[in-house]
């Protein structure tokens, strides 16, 4: 019965969370179109092979440069490639070393901080290693960091993992610090401390108590920061010291079109950069509105403001 | 009959709450200020009185507005008036003294700065007159050493000083009308007495009129020609201070008295039993103060009592007003 | 006095840090895999000839041995050379960072000059097209990636129209830069009063610059957008609203506190473009100290690296004193 009643008001919970988010994409059309590149972008990465006219590797060496037109709507580069082909498997890549370098960076960061922020008030040894924790990440802040990308890179070896590497390191320090100040401040809640008393051993208060409750500007980082991964992707890339051609991935193939540029053949480099600005765009407003949504004060303000302009229950 | 300073007529305002009818915060509100005149404006907190300013000065903070009835200054309808007319009435012809300025002072600027602008952006006084009027009013108000001070940061100064200064701010322009809202309620008991004595002699000096809000009914009773008594968002009562004090007739009006007489079986007489009386809502329909009247009536809790006028000059909102014993 | 005596302290730590930063970024190269010697020698190298020539660059040395014999040159002034192009890195960096600096420098500005009114006009104006125009500028300039906007601009004004200089450097081949006494070209050829390099050397400058101030502007924007609204909001502009102070005046004293918060931002942009502006250097050719830096990292050079990370560290230091003095000026709590 009891199970029976909560499974119904959790379904009905769901079902107005659901009516507020719709609600808040139509009050900000921006929202809903950056979920709508999201998505595309991804549908594009899982279906490339089925999506995609011709292979992405392969060159036609008769074909070489033609203007976009048909067959070839986005016209080919200097090999013979197909380039509207190339920037719709480059998702493939790009996407995943993203999403792949953000997580760990996340999980890193985040895990690294919550003992930082755990500890930190905490004499001897605990206090000792947050201290060299958050010097360490000063030093590793105070570095260019598109310089601190490519040694990485350079020290791990060319290679996908290397560059996924890269991107965690690169980012960790912001989750670092993120992470260290939600849990400072939940430390010193009623509950922690009500637990710690308990005699419950930190390692559970940690993973119980305090993680939950610092993460949700973890999540409205992790978007707009995937947005970032995939622009520092492409632009190791087009150094020479990412992604190699002639794997399709947006970076490369800008550098690939770069020498054509000056004698008028734009479109090698053109489209590929379009596609991932749009797709770094569509991330950072995905980003903006995890933020609006989670704010609690706007989320009711927004709520009132819908129930009075359309009659939307929150 | 000269035109009022300030003319209240009908006002309401409302903030929309989401899903139900508006909150009214003020309703159906009559007030007139006549030249020089000081009223006192005497309410607990959440009655109105603060709405009442800001919509004097046209600057209701969203989401409220201005739904009914009109505000007159010096007989022009302010409403008619566009946002430009509106400014440069503000802060000149009718300004406002505000309570605990300590965030209300830009940070990043000196005491003289501020007042001089006020000045500077209201009669384009500048250069060394500006500097010498302001150092005046710094006198005016009893801010010592105000060669010094004219270059002190906010920051710098003590709670009674920074009052010193707004009221410096409100007055540099010899308005017509100042409010003062609650304006004393931040300082020490001391340093109260000292302000108080000072905006009256200032009012005095400048022939300002001035609308007087308080808390403290105690204080209205050296300070003002009339009192007004208001709770959720209505004037209950009004009256020249003499036949106020001498006759309070409101059954609110004399709970306020009570709560500082000497007399504990006066106050427990006046203060209905409860703690949830003293927190009630004022009523929606019928009278609002009824929830929490020691003589409400059946009546009370249907009609919606009138102001009506008792004795010559003292209106009285209450179908049972209170009789004075002999 | 307390101005004084905190630049003391800060200065105290500065020491520690750079030595702390040069050890890592040490490490990190030594890291990376490839060997100098053989790199040097080319295929050719005899054993005999790779070994004479590890000793003489010390690198059978511990790397801890290394890095102190290391220091001790840079304490005297020699930060070693560059074997990809033979210099000492002194006199390298001397050429390529004022190139970096005057391209960064310019950038910013020119971000400050879009970001910062844009910014105010969108915290005055809460709703309506120029918001909503702000609002999407901001997000579209941190999507944008910057050396694919450089290749954008040099497309639209180097071959379709042909008003910009061919991307190709700093000054036109023909063009007989002046003598350098700053490295900032513009500079120099004002000082020479040569008027030929001065208009080739800004005709240069105005893509690049264009680029890096189209992307930077959209962070300066947010900044200055949020910290005014708040501003706007705070008690002491609805007090001056309250004394009729007129609206212009209200919103330059919002954005004189919001002050702060945007000049540091401009910082962190400065101490980020250093390295990060590499990827518009070589777009256009301009041969900066990012690029000098990125080449030393990929042919395992490295004392342009560790060169260039000294310098970038000690005008990064250099900048946030300036920024902790504006700070000084401008809030009367900090003195």
């Amino acid at each position: 019965m009891a199970m029976a009643r909560d499974a119904g008001a959790r379904a009905r919970g769901g079902s107005r969370r659901l009516a507020f988010f719709m609600a808040v994409l139509r009050t900000h059309p921006s929202f809903a179109l950056g979920y709508a590149i999201v998505l595309m972008v991804v549908l594009l990465a899982i279906f490339a092979p089925w999506v995609a006219p011709y292979p992405p590797e392969t060159a036609d060496p008769v074909a070489f440069l033609q203007p976009p037109g048909w067959p070839h709507l986005m016209g080919t580069d200097a090999t013979g490639m197909d380039i509207f082909s190339r920037v719709i498997w480059a998702p493939r890549i790009d996407l995943s070393i993203a999403i792949l370098g953000t997580l760990l960076s996340a999980l890193i960061g985040t895990t690294l901080g919550a003992l930082v922020g755990y500890y930190q008030s905490v004499r001897g040894l605990g206090r000792f290693g947050a201290g060299f924790v958050m010097r360490s990440a000063d030093v590793l802040q105070a570095f260019p960091v598109f310089v601190f990308a490519i040694a990485l890179v350079a020290v791990f070896g060319q290679s996908l993992q290397s560059i996924v590497l890269a991107i965690a390191f690169v980012n960790a320090p912001i989750y670092l610090r993120l992470m260290r100040t939600q849990v400072m401040s939940i430390r010193t809640m009623r509950y922690v401390e009500a637990a710690w008393l308990a005699g419950m051993p930190d390692w559970r208060i940690i993973a119980r108590h305090i993680v939950p409750n610092a993460m949700a500007p973890v999540l409205a980082q992790l978007s707009v920061n995937i947005g970032w991964s995939v622009l520092l992707t492409a632009a190791l890339s087009f150094i020479g010291a990412g992604v190699k051609a002639p794997t399709p991935e947006w970076g490369s193939m800008i550098a690939m079109g770069y020498q054509n540029i000056v004698t008028g053949h734009w479109w090698p480099s053109i489209f590929p950069g379009l596609a991932l600005a749009v797709t770094v765009f569509g991330f950072s407003l995905v980003g903006s509105s995890i933020e609006v949504l989670s704010d609690p004060a706007r989320r009711r303000r927004l709520a009132g403001r819908l129930e009075t302009v359309r009659g939307i229950a929150p | 009959m000269t035109t009022p300073v300030l003319a209240v007529e009908g006002l309401d305002v409302e903030f929309p709450s989401y899903g139900e009818a508006p909150v009214r915060a003020l309703h159906g509100l009559d007030l007139s200020i006549g030249e020089q005149e000081i009223v006192g404006l005497v309410g607990e907190s959440g009655s109105g009185k603060t709405t009442l300013a800001r919509a004097i000065m046209q600057l209701v903070p969203p989401p409220g507005r201005i739904s009914q009835g009109s505000v007159s200054f010096e007989g022009r309808d302010l409403s008619k008036l566009d946002e430009e007319q509106l400014r440069t009435l503000r802060g000149r012809a009718m300004s406002m003294v505000i309570a605990n300025p300590r965030s209300e002072l830009n940070p990043l600027l000196t005491v003289g700065q501020q007042i001089g602008n006020i000045l500077k952006y209201h009669t384009g006084c500048k250069g060394r007159e500006l500097r010498e009027r302001v150092i005046e009013m710094l006198k005016e108000v009893r801010i010592p050493d105000p060669e010094r001070r004219y270059d002190a940061f906010p920051h710098e100064l003590s709670g009674g000083m920074a009052q010193r200064v707004v009221m410096a701010i409100a007055l540099i322009c010899n308005p017509r009308l100042v409010i003062s809202d609650d304006a004393t309620s931040g300082l020490d008991v001391t340093v109260q007495a000292q302000v108080l004595e000072l905006l009256k002699r200032l009012a005095e000096r400048h022939r300002t009129a001035m609308l007087f809000i308080t808390r403290d009914i105690g204080i209205t009773a050296h300070f003002c020609d009339r009192v007004a008594i208001i709770y959720g968002g209505e004037i209950m009562e009004i009256a020249t201070r003499a036949r106020f004090f001498a006759n309070p007739m409101h059954p609110y009006s004399v709970l306020l008295l009570a709560a500082f007489s000497h007399n504990p079986k006066l106050r427990s007489y006046w203060l209905k039993e409860g703690e949830a009386a003293a927190e009630a809502r004022p009523a929606e329909t019928g009278c609002p103060f009824a929830p929490r009247c020691v003589r409400v009536r059946e009546h009370c809790r249907s009609v919606h009592p009138e102001l009506r006028e008792l004795e010559a000059g003292h209106h009285v909102r209450c179908h049972f007003p209170v009789e004075r014993r002999a | 006095m307390r101005l004084l005596s905190y630049l003391g302290q800060r200065l105290l730590f500065v020491a520690p840090q750079l030595v702390g930063i040069l050890f890592v970024s040490f490490l990190l190269v030594k890291l990376i895999p490839g060997d100098p010697a053989v790199l040097m020698l080319g295929p050719f190298a005899t054993p005999d000839g790779l070994a004479r020539l590890r000793t003489e660059l010390g690198l059978d040395r511990t790397v801890v041995e290394q890095f102190l014999i290391y220091l001790g040159n840079v304490v005297q002034g020699d930060l070693g050379t560059s074997w990809q192009t033979t210099m000492p890195v002194t006199s390298d960096l001397a050429q390529r960072f004022p190139a970096t600096l005057e391209l960064v420098t310019l950038g910013l500005l020119v971000a400050l000059a879009i970001g910062l009114p844009l910014g105010v006009a969108g915290a005055r104006y809460k709703r309506g097209l120029l918001r909503t125009g702000a609002d999407y500028y901001g997000l579209l300039a941190g999507a944008l990636p910057d050396f694919w906007l450089g290749l954008v601009l040099i497309y639209v004004f180097y071959t379709m129209l042909g008003w910009a200089p061919a991307p190709l450097g700093r000054i036109d081949f023909a063009v007989i830069p002046p003598e350098p006494v700053t490295g900032a070209l513009l500079i120099d050829s004002l000082i020479a009063g040569n008027w030929e390099a001065f208009r080739s050397a800004a005709g240069h400058l105005v893509l690049p610059v264009l680029t890096l101030g189209l992307i930077n502007a959209g962070p300066i924007l947010k900044m200055t957008q949020a910290t005014t609204e708040r501003m706007l909001d705070s008690d002491f502009s609805r007090y001056a609203e309250l004394c009729g102070l007129p609206r212009k005046v209200v919103v330059a004293q919002a954005l004189r506190n919001a002050l702060p918060s945007v000049i540091t931002i401009v910082s962190v942009l400065y101490g980020f473009l250093l390295g990060g502006a590499v990827l518009v250097e070589i777009v256009f050719s301009w041969g900066g100290a990012g690029q000098y830096a990125v080449q030393g990292v990929l042919n395992a050079d490295l004392n342009p690296v560790l060169g260039f990370v000294l310098y970038s560290a000690v005008l990064s230091l250099f900048i946030y004193l300036i920024v902790d003095l504006l700070y000084f000026l401008i809030d009367p709590r900090t003195r």
